[in-house]
């Protein structure tokens, strides 16, 4: 195998990581806009969203092999688990985050927390603890382009994460309730000024949020198995992914999670780190782009005002 | 809001005061014994199954008469996978429940944690999957029923240099107790046995995206790669491997007895050599009666865990319920025929074993004989 | 149940010197640092290694692993402490993470993910450290010393510095505070703090493995000083003794035994929501200190 065949597989598998932490990291980053703090449930909502996804699809397709309706049914499953994640980001924000509005800032962040230890235990103890799989509705063998291995699911999750990414953002520059939400980021109590009802935008926010929580955790369930602490680690990195790119900017989380995807790939396959390290590039990307560029590599620095 | 912490203390009181009550109700014809194992968290799934084998062996046990009409009552703690709180589940089950055996600790970590205390305490400690060396040099009381690392790495690594003829290998292992061990014991004899490693690369546990070492292993022309892992990541693996075109010959450990690994991953299972276990005659009826009861296959320790809690059960049906006179009995198993096969301990409380190797065709393990190594040398036992 | 009544007051106490670090760097300055895991695995792994590999006595290495940490959080706090928020917060916890994978596999010192077991009891006046009474009277005396020492700085020059910086950063880099210099302070001070709660609980659990020190430490320690009250030793002590209350309760009374594991952790989560929602500003508040006029005011 040739080094340039060797570069490009690497590039295809860091863009397919890169693309599911985007999508994560979106989520991330419109909640960290508008409400300034980290929703450390957001892991655990794509963890639910992966095992509903799961339970719809096996019913709609009842054991039996579809032909080509499979994508029907895995757009349907993956619609109804986004449509159900929204409805459940939105609760668990009426719940536990909306109470604490005007308390200190550690208050929801360890709410939060708290979420996300019932939310993680409660699959476990709801779903079992075993590992599921998302059996492939279509052949996955891989197709080999130029010397290049590419799963058909790595091409679905690709597409996918594209078509989301779009959509969220013509959603959020051209709608209107898409405007109302980045005044809302912008100058809270101003935007309230303006006729804009915020409590209604932040819970839309956290829907929207969720809704791609959901379609993440379904991409992952397509590439890896689902089981209950999914959530975690893919959740901080999506985290890391969002502050790399400047928190608070739906570009940047896009750049920052591809970016991350890309690194972890690179890092161990060109730079020899070694694997089980892995976890620490994320880790080491953003400290070291915190300290260059501390508002995020998109993120617009703010004059502290005296 | 003080109200609120006076309602939740008063609460707090209430329950203990009726828990409390309720302990000392206990009916003299009743056995405890314990299982600590990781019930939550990343390592959830292996504690969960072994403490289900543990409970079916119980119920089966108390079904048919319990121990001289006693009903066997088991305590279940959960360890989270961390010493600490293994160790606050211990005090709970030698101090509050007095148990009278503890099936565990799962990982090695935490048992090594636990072991101690036990043999301060007094009380039997036998794990079923602590695999590591040196456990059960803690002490006396210490026992287990899966072999140790040593041993099923030294048999593999014979095993792929001299039957399979393996000279170059490389290995993708998880950083975390089991798998490195099994990593390094096979490869200390690989070498010895004159084979060299050329591409060794880790992973972490919880890791669920193989493709850039598998990359790497792809492009590192070696004849066999070894994969010892937990069954979740090792269908993992296979399934990536497949994805980047790889067609080699994958080996692996023990982590593969596990049944759950066709379900996972499917075709891609077949033509992968691994050591493991050599089930006993119960074996099938085993993994019947555990999917009956909880609708799951059987994980990797769980028939150790099975068999572990059975020859607890047998000791305490000879001895009774003092802690060391089932320590004695057990230490005196003699082939008791369990599910795992033939068990026998050492004088150090390890189990006397041999380790099976298996090759997978057709999403089926094909027997292929059982091994284990003297003296640097892998002999075949018939 | 007495006997795992005792187990709680030792996790407790070794909870509260991280707890009370915690407070140092996030009640007292408002750091919103997510390291203290860290710091805490660096005390165990000192102790470990010093006692097993080199067979120093547990005393002697408490010095080095309180110094190694305290430095190791200056080290990590010059050059993140000029974050700001939930920035810093991040990464802080990037920096425990990377520490923990050190850990787990730099083989050769740490042993990996198999840690380090059979870490020898300490001794003093020639007695064996064993019971847990024993265990409790160290550990208790090293959280009031801690206390006494922080209650100490935070009515001093320093103490004063910290809370003007943490009420307004400008204001006080106007009024001649050297910011970076106390935030670094602080910062080493609180990771002294967890490195001593490691000394500590590696020698009462008597192994270290590098699982133990995942993020949900820090979490805790920060849980500990937010249910108790910011700024506020005494409170965070309590936070601490509540936090291990309720997490072991359930172990304690036999519950555990009923309901299963994870149930146990869904009420732990449930238990925090209610808590942040019922009491954000955690069961003490914060302590407003009076200070004493300065000798011109009073005696005018």
């Amino acid at each position: 195998m040739s080094s340039i065949a060797e570069f490009f597989q690497h590039l295809v598998n860091g863009l397919t990581l890169g693309g599911i932490y985007a999508l994560i990291a979106l989520g991330y980053t419109m909640v960290y806009g508008i409400l300034k703090f980290i929703n450390f449930a957001h892991g655990d909502i794509l963890m639910v969203g992966a095992y509903l996804g799961l339970f719809i699809f096996n019913f709609l397709r009842g054991g039996s092999a579809m032909g080509p309706w499979w994508f029907v049914a895995f757009i349907l499953a993956m619609l109804a688990s986004m449509l159900i994640c929204a409805l459940l980001g939105m609760t668990i924000e009426k719940l536990a985050y909306k109470p604490l509005r005007k308390a200190t800032r550690l208050a929801p962040l360890l709410s939060a927390i708290g979420v996300s230890f019932m939310l993680s235990n409660g699959a476990a103890w709801a779903w079992g603890t075993q590992s599921r799989k998302l059996d492939y509705p279509f052949d996955n063998t891989p197709l080999n382009v130029l010397g290049i291995s590419i799963a058909p699911h790595q091409i679905l999750i690709l597409v996918v994460a594209t078509i989301m990414m779009v959509a969220l953002t013509l959603f959020v520059s051209k709608s209107r309730m898409g405007k109302a939400m980045r005044a809302t980021s912008l100058d809270q109590s101003t935007a309230k000024l303006m006729g804009i009802n915020s409590d209604q935008i932040i819970s839309l926010t956290f829907g929207i949020g969720s809704a791609l929580a959901a379609c993440g955790g379904m991409l992952i369930a397509l590439d890896v198995k689902v089981y209950a602490t999914m959530g975690t680690m893919v959740g901080l990195k999506a985290f890391v992914a969002a502050v790399v790119g400047g928190i608070g900017n739906i570009g940047g989380a896009m750049l920052g999670g591809l970016l991350l995807g890309l690194l972890e790939t690179f890092g161990i396959a060109l730079l020899g780190i070694p694997t089980s390290y892995k976890d620490a590039i994320a880790f080491a990307v953003l400290i070291i782009v915190l300290l260059v560029k501390p508002e995020g590599i998109m993120g617009k620095a703010e004059k502290e005002k005296v | 809001m003080k109200k609120f912490f006076v309602v939740l203390l008063v609460a707090l009181v209430a329950v203990t005061a009726v828990f409390a009550g309720g302990a000392k109700e206990a009916a003299t014809s009743q056995v405890k014994i314990g299982f600590i194992g990781p019930l939550t968290g990343d390592y959830a799934n292996y504690g969960v199954r072994c403490y289900q084998a543990v409970q079916l062996a119980v119920d089966e046990a108390n079904a048919a008469g319990g121990i001289n009409g006693a009903q066997i009552i088991l305590y279940a703690e959960d360890s989270e996978g961390a010493p600490d709180k293994a160790l606050a589940g211990f005090e709970k089950l030698v101090n509050n429940d007095k148990v009278c055996a503890i099936v565990g600790a799962v990982l090695t970590g935490e048992t090594l944690a636990i072991a101690e205390k036990a043999q301060e305490e007094g009380i039997l400690l036998i794990s079923p999957s602590a695999s590591a060396d040196g456990v059960t040099d803690i002490g006396s009381y210490i026992f287990r029923t899966t072999p140790n690392d040593g041993l099923q790495g030294k048999v593999a690594g014979y095993y792929f240099a001299k039957v399979l003829g393996i000279k170059n290998l490389g290995a993708l292992y998880a950083k975390n107790d089991y798998s490195q061990g099994l990593y390094e014991g096979m490869k200390e004899a690989f070498e010895a046995a004159g084979g060299k490693i050329t591409i060794a690369e880790t992973c972490m546990v919880g890791d669920k995206d193989f493709k850039t070492q598998l990359t790497k292993l792809r492009n590192a022309n070696v004849e066999a790669v070894y994969i010892p892992n937990y069954t979740a990541e090792m269908a993992q693996q296979l399934e990536q491997a497949a994805q980047l075109g790889m067609n080699i010959q994958f080996l692996s450990g023990d982590g593969f007895t596990d049944a759950q690994i066709y379900d996972l991953a499917g075709d891609f299972a077949n033509g992968v050599i691994y050591t493991g276990p050599t089930p006993g005659a119960e074996n099938q009826t085993f993994i019947n009666n555990f999917k009956k009861a909880f609708g799951v296959d059987p994980g990797t320790f769980s028939t150790n865990a099975y068999d572990a809690a059975n020859i607890v059960i047998n000791a305490i049906k000879a001895a009774g319920t003092n802690r060391s006179a089932i320590r004695d009995a057990v230490a005196a198993t003699k082939d008791y025929d369990g599910v795992l096969g033939l068990i026998n301990f050492e004088s150090n409380g390890d189990i006397v074993a041999t380790t099976g190797v298996y090759l997978v065709q057709n999403q089926v393990p094909v027997f292929q004989g059982n091994y284990t190594v003297v003296d640097g040398v892998l002999s075949e036992v018939k | 149940m007495l006997n795992f009544f005792l187990l709680i007051v030792i996790y407790a106490g070794i909870y509260a010197l991280m707890a009370l670090g915690q407070n140092m760097i996030t009640g007292y300055v408002g750091i919103l640092s997510l390291c203290q895991a860290g710091f805490f695995a660096v005390g165990s792994y000192v102790t470990a290694i010093l006692s097993v590999k080199l067979g120093w006595s547990f005393w002697a290495t408490i010095p080095v692993a309180v110094v190694l940490s305290a430095l190791l959080g200056v080290l990590i706090g010059l050059p993140t402490l000029r974050l700001k928020g939930d920035y810093l917060a991040i990464a802080t916890l990037g920096f425990a993470e990377i520490l923990r994978t050190v850990i787990n596999n730099w083989d050769s010192l740490t042993n990996g993910p198999n840690g380090i077991s059979r870490i020898p009891k300490a001794e003093i006046f020639g007695l064996t450290i064993k019971s847990k009474y024993a265990y409790i009277a160290v550990i208790w005396f090293f959280v009031l010393i801690v206390y006494l020492l922080f209650e100490r700085i935070a009515k001093s020059r320093m103490g004063r510095a910290l809370e003007a910086i943490r009420e307004d950063e400008i204001a006080a880099s106007s009024m001649g505070i050297n910011i970076t210099k106390y935030k670094v302070w602080a910062f080493a001070l609180g990771a002294a703090a967890a490195g001593l709660a490691g000394c500590l609980q590696a020698l009462y659990i008597g192994s270290v493995m590098p699982g133990t020190y995942v993020f949900m430490v820090s979490i805790m320690a920060l849980c500990m000083v937010v249910l108790g009250g910011m700024g506020n030793f005494a409170a965070v002590i309590l936070g601490a003794f509540i936090i291990q209350l309720i997490s072991y309760f359930p172990q304690m009374v036999g519950l555990s035994n009923i309901i299963p594991a994870q149930a146990r952790q869904i009420l732990f989560g449930l238990i925090l929501v209610l808590m942040m929602i019922y009491r954000p500003q955690g069961i003490l508040g914060r302590k407003e200190r009076k200070y004493r006029k300065t000798t011109k005011e009073a005696s005018k």
